[in-house]
């Protein structure tokens, strides 16, 4: 371990690993609960609640760990303050802990949400946004706390890289983003409005600023690539993320109630959305073709290139399609919807998490060799499963689109009889993530452990 | 495009785009009030009912949200309050495979849900959810006065027949083989609650005689 720092981020990477198993595992519940609505104990809204928090909470929690690493590498010290960034780690996931606490408690006794100073005590009951006011107060200062320390960090060395520029500038956009989804308004219309905000500006906006960042740091660690050249292209692929994504923002303005010319404004700038994703993959495969050295972290290299595709495919493709108006206003609040979710959040931000892991793990633990054929099994475990959950869903939304919204069938007919099997083969390809996620949950905690024998033999028999 | 100009057109031409958000932004929200009725203070309540249970976490509403169960942009223009009401409180004393729980909403939680769903559906939503295009195809068959009936009052906002239909109350397919009696039909129109224990159908008491007598017609030839 070149720095003391870097144990801070396996924290955060730990607590992300394990939370993304119990993200999935809570998955497959809720996909049971499409065929028998009183599977668990909990009901259907807490499952999913808990479900998508994971995700979002294990990504920023994969974010930070990353964002710990790549500031002590790039401004070559150690972080400004290694008990701060403990202390802010043990804070969060205590907060974390209690909100799913109250999650679980809210699920059971519907009236333990109770309102208290004008706010909910438990949940808010706004989609991804559940968390109480109480907790999205901690969470901004556990997010404030995180990006001083990184700054400070920064300011020590005053090696002022493009990498950490845009990175803890996504960052920031991403903590002040989560304001406007902090205070309540009358009208559903407005609250709408501004929940957009949040979650597209955060999806489409900064995250996507992150991911180019990372992406950037991710070539020049695997293939020591020109930082020049990758600075060069980041600044593009933001440019273009944002020139798009910021305006793009209408495509969720059609049907909330706001004004017409939302259909115009959304339309136009979104379905350019891809272009910049388009790039990222492009950017991966240039810099891997023209740097000739010898990779090392080839399993690295696999899920930083399988990261720029599936971001292109699954948010850029299964995004766009849905995206104008003329079609938006027949898929809009299907499963469509659903399929897209989850192929954009698995290819943009799950590989992406998971591609940081496998190329600095190796190099925090000081593993100079390890056995990469349990990252390649994870890989196709959780990729072919991911793939075949997202076409049966798109058939289960085709179906619901054309039954439900051109032929007038009722929606709860079309979801208990026409599409039935595909709740069922949903269910079981989920059962395939979960072997994928465990496989690497298992690898997190194998590799650099495993003595050095073990290794090589593993690797011969491979 | 050298590195430092690549740099400066993702910075200044972000920000620039991010102030014509905020100018769209701001007319959005002087506009919003015409496009609505008035909040009042019953719709406000009914709004915190709603996020008290979190019903997103199962419903779309504007069409958003979890795809788990219907949408709740318009449930109020085809079903009338009486029946949503007792359905909210208890969803499977009324309809026994519903897939909702019961929650534990109270009857004044579940009437400012429908002031705020009643709210909802008033809201200009640019025409969504869309009119379902092929559905004239699927219906418009010739019709005996019965039928035409039934289409007038909407029955099937709650009941199927070959598939079309809600599926709020029981499927109508085989209704005259369950109850070949035209006289129940007509007593149970104009009065569910004593004809059925506990029906959360809302009766059809102003219908003429002469409807109700068709309407039962049909009901008893669909066999
Ligand atoms: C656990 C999931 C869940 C939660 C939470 C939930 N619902 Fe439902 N709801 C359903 C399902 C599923 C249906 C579909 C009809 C059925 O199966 O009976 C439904 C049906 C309805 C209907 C009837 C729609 C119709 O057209 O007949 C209304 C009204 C409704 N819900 C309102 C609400 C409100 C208001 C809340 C919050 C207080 C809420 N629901 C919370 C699952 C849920
Ligand atoms: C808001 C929903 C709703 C509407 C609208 C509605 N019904 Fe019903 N209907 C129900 C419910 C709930 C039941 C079950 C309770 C009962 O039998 O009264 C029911 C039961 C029935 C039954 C008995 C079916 C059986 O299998 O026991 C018939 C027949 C019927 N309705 C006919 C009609 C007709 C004709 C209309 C239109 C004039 C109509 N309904 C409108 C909700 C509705
Ligand atoms: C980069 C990552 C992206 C992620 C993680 C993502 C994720 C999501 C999610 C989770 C939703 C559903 C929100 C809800 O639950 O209500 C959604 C909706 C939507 N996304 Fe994306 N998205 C991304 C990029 C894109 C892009 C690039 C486009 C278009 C080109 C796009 C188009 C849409 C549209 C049109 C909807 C609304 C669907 C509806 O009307 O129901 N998304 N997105
Ligand atoms: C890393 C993998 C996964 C990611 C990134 C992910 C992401 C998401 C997101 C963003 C949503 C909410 C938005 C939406 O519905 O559009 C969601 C909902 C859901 N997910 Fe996942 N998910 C993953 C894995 C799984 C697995 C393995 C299953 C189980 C088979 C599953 C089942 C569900 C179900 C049933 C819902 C509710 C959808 C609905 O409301 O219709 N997810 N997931
Ligand atoms: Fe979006």
């Amino acid at each position: 371990m070149r720095y003391q720092s870097h144990k801070i981020a396996l924290n955060f990477y730990t607590a992300a690993v394990l939370l993304f198993l119990v993200q999935v595992a809570v998955g497959i519940i809720a996909a049971l609960q499409f065929i028998w609505p009183d599977f668990f104990i909990l009901n259907f809204n807490t499952i999913r609640t808990l479900h998508i928090n994971a995700l979002v909470v294990w990504l920023l929690l994969g974010m930070m760990g990353a964002t710990y690493y790549v500031v002590t590498e790039e401004s070559e010290t150690e972080l400004w303050s290694i008990p701060l960034a403990q202390f802010q780690f043990w804070a969060t996931v205590l907060a974390v802990g209690a909100v799913v606490v109250g999650y679980i408690v809210m699920g059971l006794n519907p009236q333990a949400n109770m309102e208290v100073f004008g706010t909910r005590l438990l949940n808010e009951g706004r989609e991804y946004i559940e968390a109480p006011r109480w907790a999205d107060i901690l969470i901004v200062v556990s997010v404030l706390l995180f990006l001083f320390n990184s700054l400070m960090t920064v300011l020590k060395t005053k090696k002022f890289t493009a990498v950490q520029g845009v990175l803890l500038g996504g960052l920031t956009f991403l903590a002040l983003m989560y304001i406007p989804g902090m205070f309540y308004t009358k009208s559903m219309v407005k609250d709408q409005f501004w929940w957009w905000w949040v979650v597209h500006l955060w999806v489409e906006g900064s995250w996507e600023l992150i991911a180019a960042a990372l992406l950037a740091f991710m070539l020049h660690k695997l293939l020591g690539a020109d930082v020049k050249v990758l600075a060069k292209w980041m600044y593009i692929e933001t440019g273009l993320v944002l020139f798009t994504g910021i305006l793009g923002l209408g495509h969720h303005y059609y049907w909330i109630g706001t004004p017409e010319y939302w259909l115009w404004v959304g339309g136009i700038f979104s379905s350019l959305e891809p272009i910049p994703l388009l790039v990222m993959v492009w950017d991966a495969f240039r810099t891997t073709r023209e740097t000739r050295g010898v990779v090392q972290n080839k399993v690295g290299l696999y899920y930083t290139v399988a990261h720029a595709i599936f971001n292109f495919v699954g948010a850029g493709l299964w995004g766009v399609v849905h995206t104008i108006p003329q079609v938006n206003k027949w898929t809009h609040g299907t499963q469509i919807t659903t399929a897209h979710g989850h192929l954009a959040f698995y290819g943009a931000y799950v590989l992406l998490i998971l591609s940081m892991m496998y190329v600095t793990l190796p190099l925090i633990r000081g593993a100079k060799d390890f056995n990469q054929s349990r990252g390649y099994q994870a890989f196709w475990w959780m990729t072919i499963s991911m793939v075949f959950i997202v076409i049966t869903i798109t058939g289960a939304g085709m179906v619901q689109a054309y039954l439900e919204r051109l032929l007038g069938l009722d929606y709860v007919t079309v979801k208990a009889d026409y599409n039935l099997w595909f709740w069922i083969f949903r269910a079981i390809f989920g059962v395939g993530f979960l072997i994928g996620a465990a496989i690497i949950v298992k690898d997190y905690f194998t590799i650099g452990k495993e003595k050095a024998a073990a290794v090589s033999g593993a690797a011969e028999r491979a | 495009m050298s590195t430092n100009a690549a740099k400066n057109l993702f910075i200044y031409g972000s920000l620039l785009c991010f102030i014509v958000l905020v100018v769209l932004t701001i007319d959005t929200m002087g506009k919003l009030d015409q496009r609505a009725p008035e909040i009042t203070e019953k719709v406000d309540a009914g709004k915190k009912v709603w996020h008290k249970y979190d019903c997103i976490g199962c419903h779309t509403i504007l069409g958003n949200g979890s795809y788990f169960a219907p949408d709740m942009t318009k449930t109020t223009e085809r079903k009338p309050k009486t029946y949503l009401i007792k359905f909210l409180i208890d969803p499977r004393s009324i309809k026994p495979d519903s897939a909702m729980p019961k929650l534990g909403i109270t009857e004044k939680e579940a009437d400012d849900l429908i002031e705020f769903l009643v709210w909802i559906s008033k809201v200009d939503t640019n025409g969504w959810p869309p009119k379902p295009i092929l559905a004239v195809a699927a219906t418009s068959r010739a019709a005996s006065p019965g039928q035409m009936i039934f289409q007038k009052y909407d029955c099937s906002a709650c009941h199927q027949i070959q598939g079309l239909g809600g599926a709020a109350g029981p499927e109508l397919t085989h209704a005259g083989s369950k109850q070949p009696d035209a006289e129940w039909h007509v007593r149970h129109l104009k009065d569910p609650a004593s004809t059925v224990k506990n029906s959360a159908m809302p009766d059809f008491a102003h219908l003429s005689n002469e409807e109700l007598n068709a309407l039962a017609e049909y009901l008893v030839t669909l066999k």
